[in-house]
């Protein structure tokens, strides 16, 4: 099997055939070390079997072994477009080309090789797994990569080859019906990243992924815990309904963060142009309505509650079928006694697990950032509580809290300060989730919203964040103070059209993908004397860049910042 | 439609005051959807630069994740009734007052069902066929077969929506435009009307024979179809709001941007990012128009503008609008990283890939 000529040119699995390759590949020998030494790549059981194909196909055809190999220099080419799906689009360095031109050059010596049709099939194979795309580019430039494949369509070959042989033949030597693809680059953006699955997210967790998650899940059984103690009591359940909000937002934490692990997450493919991120923002949306529900159903709880306990002595079965909530309570607040002066247990379960999972997971962090809700008066009032700030742990603990105090003072009317609570409860869960709809919705929408930035919020929130712990401002805090009314987006548009090379901005488009990434696609229309210079256009595209980012970014150093990715399209006046 | 959703409000508030609870609820979540539907007409504006054309799949969303929160809620506690086992009283009441809110509901569908035929013939649809059947046929007849008519027309409705089975009406591409908002809304009020006929049912059984669950027993099941119904809905419109790119334009873009390169004087190109075209840019515009953005790289010596044009009326060509930023080859000062190195200007053009 050695081959008789000089072997010193090794070359490595995969290069394309080299002329000194095919020639000294001596005559009188099959030439399949040559194949073999090639493909070593690939799975060896199809090796042997296109071996004794090529084999087969000399013996039978009975002709010069020299053509022979060059229907082998055909064939070792075969495997590499089905070997990755991207190859298609691949540059097989020049091999193309030359293979066609040595082919055409031996096309009429040449018997009909099961290196070509293997090669058509192959291709389309290529090409077609291509288009179901699953598996991501390779990241090596030769896109070799060990498939295991169901050697169908060479199979299929071995009858038909003496069938298509005249055929085949005769219309690749005059036509070129199947012509190569003209050398492509490697395309700049994967199809599709795989999207993982449950067992891959749970495989690729890592340990403190992991004790989040059963973290998770402990708040959950907490939550279920306070649901069901609740029996009777207006407010317990509505303490309950905030504490599943904040089990719902912790497990998007904790999904964000497994997620994160994979490439399909953060990586822009062409079918999801800015990765998965933006589901985060589509949860939260998701929770949002969650909190609108509650609110709602706190509130049609209590009325009903508080109109049965007036009017009607007996209640109806009624609403379970049209939707409206009835839980098991019937008889108004009251039903669930503790005795004064014992502590509540499931109060202070929803209170310790709030704390865990606000310092633990960094709970409605990046929901926080982005509500950008000022309490003023509650930093001015706690100026060292950094978990405090956030809307949704100060209402969490702050309700829990009032629950775990109650049973130990005593307090008259009981039932109407439960209904109080609640309504408290269901008012505030209303509003936060409206604004927090909002605030998401906004950014669903392909927006970039501002409306922090624009003086009538920020008026407020700037004197009292500055005077806070730097701390603070990392978990979100208010912008920067910035010169009021200068801010925004139309100033920077203003501020990009004072440039002196530009004569005007024709189309600015701002808008917020996800948390952490915003775009900015200007089009910009530059004075007709600047034109010409490749640098004074690349400055001036940096200097746009930086305007953006830094007037409308959340500056660096702090936690998370907002990226902005610029694109200028630039056009000459006049033109 | 608004008016007679009112008017059942008003009603109903003489009768069971939960029922009208839950019937302002239903007000809000329709006055919610109309809204959407209004606000996806406004143009763009420097805040919105894409226009709201999301608002409508947003809405959907929305009416999809609350359908689904309140079917969850209505399972656990028919499992809490069934369980529990409590007696049901004043039949007759409740039969009254669920057959004039399955009234209400009826007429606010067909209401309802008519402005979205209307509304998707406009658009050149035409599948107001399901609707006109369905709506014949409530009006007389058992009102469980009812349910099951509606949620099989409903799917039908929905694949038609996106154009992806061979439905008999044969129309080309998929446009899915209005359809997630409607169809949360249509989704609601179905949830309603299956309500009150469930108990219409349930009443009657339970006035029949002496079992305390069919009740619950009945909610289940409704809530179970509402469910099963809303987590299509939810799917889809969570696709659209994720911006991802339907897979048959998405083979056809790959197939074009495989092709830019091959334009003279395209070196290379970076970051491309393109999303649908959401906007209401008059009935005659090509359907799955995509936006984008583009860098693109100029070979030296070339004439940036000259390249600028030739890759924009390329993609205009293949319905595709985008902002292009041409850069020269070599510079590397942009954040797409396009020619930071000559060789691995493929692979690295995305930021901060972590390769594991």
């Amino acid at each position: 099997m050695a081959s008789k000529g000089p072997p010193l040119y090794q070359p490595p699995p995969g290069t394309p055939p080299t002329p000194v390759f095919t020639t000294t590949t001596g005559p009188g020998e099959p030439s399949s070390s040559a194949f073999r030494f090639v493909c070593d790549d690939f799975d060896q059981d199809r090796d042997q079997e296109n071996n004794s194909n090529n084999y087969n196909t000399t013996t039978e055809s009975d002709i010069d072994p020299a053509t022979a190999s060059f229907a082998d220099s055909n064939h070792f080419l075969a495997p590499s477009p089905r070997s990755s799906p991207a190859a298609f689009y691949h540059n097989e360095p020049s091999g193309g080309s030359r293979r066609s031109s040595s082919s055409s050059s031996s096309l009429l010596l040449r018997p009909p090789s099961a290196g070509r049709i293997s090669n058509m099939v192959a291709s389309e194979d290529g090409l077609a797994n291509g288009n179901g795309g699953d598996a991501p580019a390779a990241k090596n430039p030769f896109n070799f990569q060990t498939q295991i494949y169901t050697a169908g369509p060479v199979k299929s070959n071995i009858g038909q080859r003496r069938g298509h042989r005249y055929k085949h033949s005769s219309i690749s030597a005059t036509h070129q019906f199947f012509q190569e693809p003209p050398p492509r680059p490697p395309p700049v953006l994967p199809a599709s990243l795989p999207i993982p699955t449950l067992r891959e997210a749970w495989t690729s967790m890592q340990r403190d992924q992991r004790a989040r998650l059963w973290w998770c899940c402990c708040h959950a059984a907490v939550a279920l815990y306070v649901f069901f103690s609740a029996e009777g009591s207006l407010a317990m359940t509505a303490l309950s309904h905030l504490v599943f909000f904040d089990v719902g937002s912790a497990a998007v934490c904790v999904a964000v963060d497994v997620l994160g692990n994979f490439e399909v997450w953060r990586r822009s493919s062409i079918r999801h142009p800015f990765g998965l991120q933006r589901a985060e923002v589509l949860a939260g949306f998701a929770m949002s309505v969650f909190l609108l529900f509650g609110g709602f159903d706190l509130i049609s709880h209590s009325l009903k509650d508080v109109l049965e306990s007036v009017g009607h002595s007996g209640h109806t079965h009624h609403t379970e079928a049209t939707g409206t909530a009835h839980t098991g309570h019937s008889h108004g607040g009251g039903t669930r006694y503790i005795k004064p002066g014992t502590l509540d247990l499931a109060s202070l379960a929803a209170v310790i697990s709030t704390l865990v999972s606000a310092y633990g997971l960094r709970n409605h962090g990046r929901i926080r950032r982005v509500m950008r809700v000022p309490l003023p008066y509650l930093k001015n009032l706690l100026p060292g509580a950094g978990i405090l700030a956030n809307p949704f742990h100060f209402l969490t603990l702050c309700f829990a809290f009032v629950m775990l105090i109650l049973p130990l003072v005593y307090i008259p009317h009981i039932v109407w300060l439960d209904r109080l609570i609640c309504a408290a409860i269901a008012g505030s869960m209303f509003v936060l989730g409206f604004r927090l709809a909002v605030a998401q919705g906004l950014m669903l929408l392909m927006s970039y919203s501002d409306a922090a930035f624009s003086p009538s919020p920020s008026a407020s929130s700037i004197p009292s964040a500055n005077s806070l712990l730097s701390e603070k401002k990392t978990d979100g805090g208010a912008p920067t103070p910035r010169t009021s009314g200068n801010t925004g987006v139309s100033a920077v548009v203003r501020e990009i059209e004072s440039e002196p090379q530009v004569a005007r901005v024709e189309e600015a488009q701002f808008w917020q993908v996800h948390y952490g990434l915003a775009m900015a696609n200007l089009k910009v229309c530059l004075v007709k004397g600047v034109r010409g210079d490749d640098s004074t256009i690349s400055q001036l595209r940096s200097r746009l860049a930086r305007v953006v980012q830094n007037r409308l970014g959340e500056g660096y150093g702090r936690g998370g910042s907002l990226r902005w990715e610029v694109t200028v399209q630039m056009s000459t006046e006049g033109k | 439609m608004m008016v007679q959703a009112f008017y059942g409000y008003v009603t109903d508030s003489l009768g069971l005051l939960s029922d009208s609870i839950h019937m302002f609820f239903d007000c809000v979540a329709l006055a919610v959807g109309l809204f959407a539907a209004v606000a996806s007409k406004w143009p763009p504006s420097e805040r919105f630069p894409y226009g709201f054309g999301k608002i409508e799949t947003l809405s959907g969303f929305a009416n999809g994740v609350f359908l689904i929160l309140i079917s969850v809620e209505i399972m656990i506690e028919a499992f809490e009734r069934m369980v529990e086992g409590r007696e049901t009283k004043r039949l007759g009441e409740l039969f009254v007052v669920s057959t004039m809110g399955l009234l209400v509901n009826l007429v606010g569908m067909a209401a309802f069902g008519h402005h979205h035929h209307g509304h998707d013939h406009g658009h050149g649809h035409s599948h107001g066929h399901d609707h006109g059947h369905s709506h014949g046929g409530h009006d007389h007849g058992d009102c469980n077969e009812h349910s099951h008519d509606h949620d099989h027309d409903h799917k039908e409705e929905k694949k038609n929506g996106h154009a992806h089975g061979a439905h008999s009406h044969g129309h080309s591409h998929g446009h899915s435009h209005d359809n997630e908002n409607m169809h949360g809304i249509y989704l609601h009020v179905l949830a309603d009307t299956l309500g009150s006929a469930a108990v219409i049912v349930s009443t009657i059984l339970t006035h029949f024979w002496k079992w305390s669950g069919w009740d619950p027993l009945a909610s289940f099941l409704i809530a179970l179809l509402i469910l099963l119904s809303a987590l299509p809905l939810v799917k889809s419109s969570a696709r659209r709001l994720l911006l991802t790119i339907p897979p048959e334009i998405e083979y056809n873009l790959r197939d074009t941007l495989s092709g830019i390169t091959g334009l003279r004087g395209v070196v290379g190109y970076a970051a491309p990012k393109f999303w649908m075209d959401d906007r209401n840019s008059g009935e005659d515009a090509p359907p799955n128009r995509l936006l984008g953005v583009m860098h693109v790289v100029a070979a030296r010596g070339v004439d940036m503008e000259d390249v600028r044009d030739r890759v924009r009326n390329y993609l205009l060509e293949h319905n595709i609008d985008i902002t292009l930023q041409v850069e020269r080859e070599g510079d590397t000062s942009c954040w797409c990283g396009v020619g930071r190195s000559p060789l691995s200007q493929s692979h690295k053009s995305t930021q901060s890939t972590s390769i594991f």
